[in-house]
Formats: C-alpha cells, structure tokens, sequence
C-alpha cells in the first residue's frame, strides 16, 4: 500500500474515532440531558435560552473546540520535537516553552494587569510573551555558528524549564493567599468554554502552525540522515529547524496561553501512532493533529465526569497516564538510544 | 408573520427597553448588576454569603451553593455546583440562576467572565471589616427581598460585638500573632479582616500593617515583635488530621512572651474567615484567648 | 571535454582549534579536475584534508579562497538541491539511530529531484527499486535499516545515492567497516555503476590498494596540499608515498592487474625473498654491512 493511501487510510480511521469522542463529549456530561435535548440544540431547534442550548453551545461545544485543537496542536508538536532532536522522548514542555507561557500567565495574574481592550486576551498576551521568550532563550542557547546544536537544544530546554518553574515558584510565594487557589489551578491544565473570538484565534494559530510542520514533515525525515547528509541531499538544515522550532514554540504556546499547561500529549500520542505507522512524519504529523485531538477531547471528557459534578484537570487525567507510560518507554524501548 | 406574533415581538421589545421593569443595583466592587427583577433563583459561589442568606432567612430563593458552604446544617439540602475555584458551570446553568454571587477573593475571575458570556448577571462582594460585613448582609437583604430581617440580624451582630468591646476594654491591649498556616508563615495583614478582628477583641496584630491580605512573614521578624498571645488556625476538617495546628513547634520558641505564658491556643479557621453572621463567634473566641480574664 | 570537477586554487580552514596546523588552513592551493566517466581517487594520511575536499565539493562548508566547478559551473552559487541532483554522497557510516526501512531511505535519494512534493511519484519508485536491484538490495526492501548487516548497510547507503541519479557518486571511506569479501563487491559494483551508467566515481579512501585497484587516475593529498596528481602508477611512487606517509614503504605490482600494490616495509628481520625488493631496510641493512 503506498505511503498516501496509508495516510488516507489512517485519516479516515482517526477521523471516525475523533467523531465518535466528539459525540460523547457532547452527549455527556454534569447537565443531564437527553440525548434528544443536545440533538435538538446542535440542530438549532432549542430555543436559544434553552438549558439545552446554552449547556450544548455554549458550554460544551466550544470546549470540544478547544480540547480538539489543543491536542492536535500539542501531538503535532511533540512529533516536530522528535523528528528535531531525533529523540522519541522529545516532549513539548522539553523545550521550557510550556514553563515559559505559564510564567507569563502567573506574572500577569500577580501584577493584576488588565490591558482593557485585550479583556478576555489579556492573560493570554502574557502567556504569549512568556512562551516565545522561553523560546527565544532556547534558540539563543543552543544556537551556534551554522545553526542549531540538537544536543544543545535538549538541555537548554530542560534549564529553561526548570529557570521558569522557579520563577513561578517565586511568584507564588509571594502571591496573596487568596489569589493562590486560582493560580495553582491555572497550572493543572484545565479545558473551559472559550469565547468564539479567542477560540478562532486559537483555531487559526493551531492549524497554521500545523501547516508549517506538515510542509517540512519530508525534509524532517531526512534528517534522520544526520544534519551533513541532509544538507548534502539538499535540505536547507538550518532554515529547517529554525522553522519547526518556531512553529512548535508557537503551537506549544497557543495551547498553554488559551488552556493551561497540559502535558504528555505530545509523547503518549506520537508514540502510539508511530507504533502503528511507522517513522514517517508525512504520516505522523496529520494522524497526530486528528489523534491528539481525540485523545485530549477523550481525556477531558473523562475528567469532566468520572466524579461528577465536581471536575478533574485535564492535566491530571493526561500526567496520570503519561508519566508511567513515559517510565514504561524509558524501560524498555529507549534504553539503547539514551 | 402573523399580526400576534408581531404584538408578542413589540411587547417583549416594550419589556426589554422599558427601564421601569429593570432592577439595577452595584455591586460591592462597583459594577452594575442589571436584572429585569429582584432575584427568584440565586447561585452562591461564597461560603460567607450562603451564610447570610440563611440567616436572613431567605433560603427559599438560593438554588445552589458551593461544597464550601457548610454552614448551616441546612445549606447541605441545596444542591451543590462544586468548588469556588472550579464550580462545574453545566450543574450552575442547568439550576436556572438569575443571580450569582461571587467574590473577587476565592472565585476565579475566568468564572467570573464565563458567567457574563452565558448572560448570568453576577453579583460582586468583597468584605474585609466589619462594617463591609454589615453592608453585606444589608445588600444580600435588599436582593432576596428580606429587608426586614437585616436590622434583626445586624441588631445582633452589633450588639455581640459592643459587648465585647466593653469586656475587653479596661485591660490593656495585648500583641497577638495569628498564624494562618505555620510553614511558610503566613499571617493576616492590613487587608485582613482578622487585624480587625484582633482589634476588637482587645489585641493588637503584630502583622498589622505588614503587606495585603494575607502575606508571608518572617518567623524571626514575628519572634523579634515578641507576641503576648499567640493563635493558629486550625485546618483539620472532621476526619483528617492534616493541618491541625502544631503548638510544639512553637514552644521551642522560649524567648517568647507568649509561649512563656502557655498563652497558644488554636482556632478553627471557618469561623474567623467569613464574613458573615458568625463574625461575633470568632470575635468572642479571640476575646476568651486574649483576654480570658474577662470573661471569669 | 570539460572536466566534471574543477578546483581551482582552493584553500579552506576549520574556525577554531584545528587552526593550529602549519599554515592554518585545512587545504591550501588545491587544483586538480575529474574527467567526466572516470573513477577518481583521493588518498593521503589521515587529516591530508580528504573528508574535507568531499566536504568543499558538497559546498556542507564553502571555500574560502579558490574555485569550485562542477560541470563548467561554480558550485558557490549554487543551491544544496542543484548541487544534489548532480552529486550523490555515500557516507562513511549509515546514520544512527535510524528507524526507517531499506525501501524508505533509498526513496530519500529522490528528494533532490521534487523537493516540493509531499510523496514519491510512482517514477521515484520504479528508479527507487531499481537502485536497490542494482545493489542487491531489493528484497531487504521492507525490513528496518538497523536490522541489515554491515555490507548490506552499505549497499543500502549506495542504493540510496544511485536513486538521486547523480552525475557525480563520491564515497567517502566505502570499505572502511567492510570484510574481505564486501570490499571485493564494492569495488566491483563501482565499476559496474560506472561502466553501466556512465556515473563519474569520486572515492576518498585510506586503502591505497582499493584505490589503486578501482581508480583511474589519483590524487594524493599532503597536510592539505595536493602532492601528485595522476594514474595509479604515478602516484604511487615509492619516495613520494614515504615522504608524504613518513614511513617506510614497499610498491610492488600486481601480477594480474598490472596495478601497482602498497604495503607498509615492516621493519628488522622479515626481508621478503622477492627479487628485485630493493626498498626493505633490512635489506639495505644487510647490503651495507655486507659491504663492509
């Protein structure tokens, strides 16, 4: 079967599946309503003050928005990582991006900014500014003359990380009491209702910076080559990891700024694709857009209801089943490459 | 369209503009609450309020509370829409709400804004004296139409408060440490209603003018101002013993006035933290472990 | 016929510590040109600046004094895709750690040559399957690279660079890694690459026998500087081996090849019994004192 009909395939099948956790998250939840009722409303029937109405278009609609462009964008970026640093381990939160935009969050909380005509954007601007100066730290980092030093990214990631974690450390402890609930909150990685302007701002960069990443999705295979080879076939190597750094910076924070940090998805969802698919990111990186977004959509379904009506951080549900499998990988698959 | 659906349409649009049917009041941090008419169906999303409202007697219109309000044994038969950080706005709307009360201090602002985008009016509070509090339970009477019940219920509150104000007064102020939590040590400052508090009930806070609400502190800094009394906050909730205040740590502490005078009591913390009809209980108990003599 | 290759005067130098050589540059004043067709070889101790030349070739770093030309044309403008759809690289060694298959990455060598497609034509995977026929290859089409030996690695690496159809095939260090019996099937398979198809040969290698076995013509590089250019038995000199190589030598020829034949004159006492064996130390030795 060749490689496109294998795409096509894999699609149609993830496709299916996103659909189906689509309905169920629609379908389900603290409300209780029928399943009529939600029908009515996705059809436009319900009156537009309707419980059923507010509670499916309102609420859970642009949740489900959310959740599915959230996971798409952290699998596509976890999958960008890897194929950068050749390292199945590669995580989103390795590059310190996502300690970065939460920085800039809790910054922005503390200071009780409020930039007024950004009202409902105002935080995320600062989650912005705090992801790309993660990532501009990074790049600087580990940029040497000719380019970027793969080896060199992965550490300077982590220290970038670790700079930011603690300095949202120093903020809270010196955060007011009150506040602190909030903030801790923030950190856990929620999915909430956002409103359609925001939500076709983060439609808009998530899919274009899935764009950027699938464009390069050949040439990151061929780096596979090793960096010399490649140039040698006629990749521009260093354009290349200047652009799918970016973009995955951008996707990384996009998602923290308008969700919270959530993590994992970008290695549980990589893996599992590459253990069906195989290495090749032409295949990887659009399965992953569909399969992040079903995973994350199922993952905060589930946290929505498993102890209903109180609700679980999305982040709890992803960490809960990422870090061991992340500590099953490390065990047995990747003892060789580390 | 049919001439009666024209008549409907021109009547709603009547009651829409119409401003003799709205009922806009401001909140406590200013904004403009608008409602077509008092409150039928009201959420709370503050502990503090449940208790007013309760104690107003105007439980009949609150359809839904937080599972921190748990007082009084009552509010446990209204519904509950979760947490005050992460109230679960499905339940919230599925309740039917014409109101909700929230607090800049406990509630998410983001709550805050999901509820004026799903067009929930929200009502505001934010109490840190006791003459806010009393304001309070004044604003909380006007909304649920229990006007009648506030000079009652406020009556009594004052009338606690004077006498202990009176009991206290012919002894001399003493230096009181609160701890809120003990490491890292967190105290009530100029914000807290707790200095406050301490005040009336014939103390002085030592952090009185230290930071906002409730600030770190230096455990030497708060040696060095050598409190006569010193009070820590019980976190214990019924079965869990986490968080109960650990007075042997503090004993260790010997060049304190307080702890050379076995002067370390505990306080359980829902009491002192509310702003509501309960604010002359802890007034009291902070007045027996400040003053215990005049209470004999 | 213009040369394929032209150096002209080049001259390059690594940034930082391997400055520190006489001269401070890496290759000084290299001129030399490939013939379209031939099978060119590049020998000389190890950091002569071998690696470097292919390095200069595939513009991976760019002169810093000099002339490159690749088909009448100066390779400095160049982009890295118009210089791959000419020149195919076999490196040393395959990459590691690589997770694609044999099929996968000899279908990387088509990149160069539709490097805005998202997939393969169905072109790219008729020359894709013929390079690995041409190799030997093709029936470990499907399995992961990882998992070949080390000679069929290496032919899994020239499949790869004969699906780019370059007009240039340069193999750095081609048997460096191999048995007895793959070095044979390399040199033989060059051959027939460059017989069959016409694909001029560039081979950087450190066994001179290889070289002087396969190449048609050599070029012996010295500290960076070109010492000889010119058909093996030119090269291959005694004097000019010992004083480039400093250490002693013995070129003898190859009966069935006629090509000349280099090995080291291992010292005291191990005289071969040949006629005509002049260089070997213990000989002159024994020589001398005989003439006592």
């Amino acid at each position: 079967m060749s490689a496109a009909s294998r795409l096509a395939l894999a699609l149609g099948i993830l496709g299916a599946v996103l659909l189906v956790v689509i309905a169920l998250a629609l379908f389900v939840g603290s409300a209780g309503l029928s399943p009529r009722a939600v029908a009515r409303a996705l059809a436009g029937r319900a009156g537009a003050e309707s419980i059923e109405s507010i509670v499916t278009l309102q609420l859970r609609l642009p949740r489900v928005v959310a959740a599915v462009l959230a996971g798409g964008a952290l699998a596509v970026a976890g999958v960008a990582f890897q194929g950068l640093t050749r390292n199945p381990l590669a995580e989103p939160a390795v590059l310190g991006v996502s300690s970065g935009a939460a920085f800039g969050v809790v910054l922005a909380q503390i200071s009780g900014l409020q930039l007024s005509f950004l009202e409902v954007l105002g935080v995320a601007t600062f989650a912005f500014a705090g992801a790309l100066l993660a990532a501009a730290a990074v790049y600087m980092i580990a940029a040497v003359p000719g380019g970027l030093s793969i080896q060199t990214l992965l550490l300077a990631g982590v220290i970038v990380g670790i700079f930011f974690t603690s300095a949202i450390t120093v903020l809270i402890s010196i955060m007011d009491y009150n506040r602190l609930g909030g903030v801790i909150y923030w950190l856990l990685g929620n999915l909430a209702p956002i409103p359609a302007t925001s939500l076709a701002l983060f439609a808009a960069l998530a899919l274009g910076g899935s764009w950027l990443i699938l464009r390069s999705a050949r040439e990151l295979n061929l780096l596979a080559l090793g960096e010399e080879a490649a140039v040698q076939l006629g990749v521009d190597v260093t354009r290349l990891k200047r652009r799918v750094f970016t973009a995955a910076a951008l996707l990384t924070g996009s998602v923290v700024a308008f969700t919270g940090p959530i993590g994992f998805v970008g290695l549980v969802v990589p893996h599992v694709l590459r253990g069906i698919l195989g290495q090749d990111n032409r295949l990887l990186v659009p399965t992953a857009l569909v399969g992040g977004g079903a995973f994350l959509l199922a993952a905060d379904t589930l946290a929505r209801n498993i102890v209903a009506p109180a609700e679980l951080s999305v982040g709890v549900i992803t960490s809960f089943c990422g870090a061991p499998f992340f500590v099953y990988l490390l065990r047995t698959r990747y003892r060789a490459t580390l | 369209m049919k001439p009666a659906r024209v008549a409907a349409l021109a009547t709603l649009l009547l009651l829409v503009v119409s401003p003799a049917a709205a009922f806009t009041v401001r909140d406590m941090l200013g904004r403009e609450v608008t409602l077509a008419a008092p409150p039928q169906r009201i959420v709370s999303l503050v502990p503090s309020v449940t208790e007013i409202v309760f104690a107003l007697g105007g439980e009949a219109r609150l359809v839904g509370r937080t599972d921190f309000c748990d007082y009084p044994a009552a509010a446990q038969a209204t519904p509950s829409v979760g947490g005050m950080v992460n109230p679960n706005l499905e339940t919230l709307v599925t309740l039917k709400p014409d109101l909700v009360f929230a607090t800049d201090e406990g509630n998410r602002e983001d709550t805050v804004r999901q509820l004026a985008r799903l067009r929930i009016p929200v009502y505001l509070v934010h109490a840190n004296r006791v003459a806010e509090t009393l304001d309070l339970i004044t604003r909380v009477g006007a909304m649920t139409e229990r006007q009648a019940e506030v000079p009652r219920v406020s009556g009594e509150m004052l009338r606690r408060i004077e006498a202990v104000r009176k009991a206290v007064a012919p002894f001399p102020r003493r230096r009181v440490l609160y701890v809120l939590w003990p490491d890292p040590l967190i105290v009530p400052g100029r914000e807290s209603m707790l200095t406050e508090l301490i005040e009336i009930a014939g103390g002085a806070s030592i952090t009185a003018t230290d930071g906002e609400a409730y600030p770190r502190f230096s455990l030497e800094a708060a040696v060095a101002r050598a409190p006569e009394v010193i009070i820590l906050a019980d976190h214990s909730t019924g079965a869990s013993t986490a968080g109960r205040s650990a007075p042997d740590k503090w004993k260790r502490l010997t060049s304190v006035p307080a702890v050379q005078a076995g002067r370390l009591y505990s306080a359980d913390l829902s009491i002192l933290h509310r702003y509501g009809p309960r604010v002359p209980d802890g007034i009291e108990m902070l007045a027996r472990f400040i003053h215990p003599e005049a209470f004999r | 016929m213009a040369p394929l290759v032209e150096f002209t005067g080049v001259g390059f130098g690594y940034p930082r510590p391997e400055r520190e050589r006489e001269g401070g540059f890496s290759v000084t004043d290299v001129s030399f040109a490939i013939e379209a067709g031939e099978i060119f070889g590049v020998i000389g101790p190890n950091s002569a600046g071998k690696t470097t030349l292919l390095r200069l070739l595939t513009r991976v770093v760019s002169a810093d004094r000099g002339e490159i030309r690749l088909a009448g044309r100066v390779i400095a403008p160049l982009a890295h895709a118009e210089l791959a759809r000419q020149i195919a690289v076999v490196p040393q060694e395959a990459p590691r750690p690589f997770p694609f298959t044999v099929e996968q990455l000899v279908l990387m060598g088509r990149y160069p040559h539709g490097p805005g497609r998202y997939f393969e034509t169905d072109e790219d995977q008729t020359l894709a399957r013929a390079a690995m026929a041409a190799t030997g290859v093709l029936e470990l089409a499907g399995l992961p690279l990882e998992q070949l030996s080390g000679g069929e690695r290496q032919r899994a690496m020239l499949a790869r660079a004969l699906a780019q159809q370059p007009k240039l095939l340069v193999l750095d260090e081609p048997t460096s890694h191999l048995d007895l019996r793959y070095q044979l099937e390399t040199a033989a398979l060059l051959r027939r690459v460059n017989a069959e198809q016409g694909t001029t040969v560039l081979l950087v290698s450190h066994d001179l026998d290889l070289a002087a076995e396969v190449c048609d013509r050599l070029l012996l590089l010295d500290r960076g500087r070109v010492a000889r250019v010119g058909p093996p038995t030119t090269v291959l000199e005694r004097s000019l081996l010992e004083r480039v190589f400093r250490c002693p030598v013995a070129v003898d020829l190859n009966p069935t090849s006629g090509r000349p034949l280099v090995r080291v004159a291992w010292p005291s006492g191990r005289a071969p019994r040949q006629g005509g064996d002049q260089s070997s130390p213990s000989a002159q030795g024994s020589r001398s004192e005989g003439s006592r």
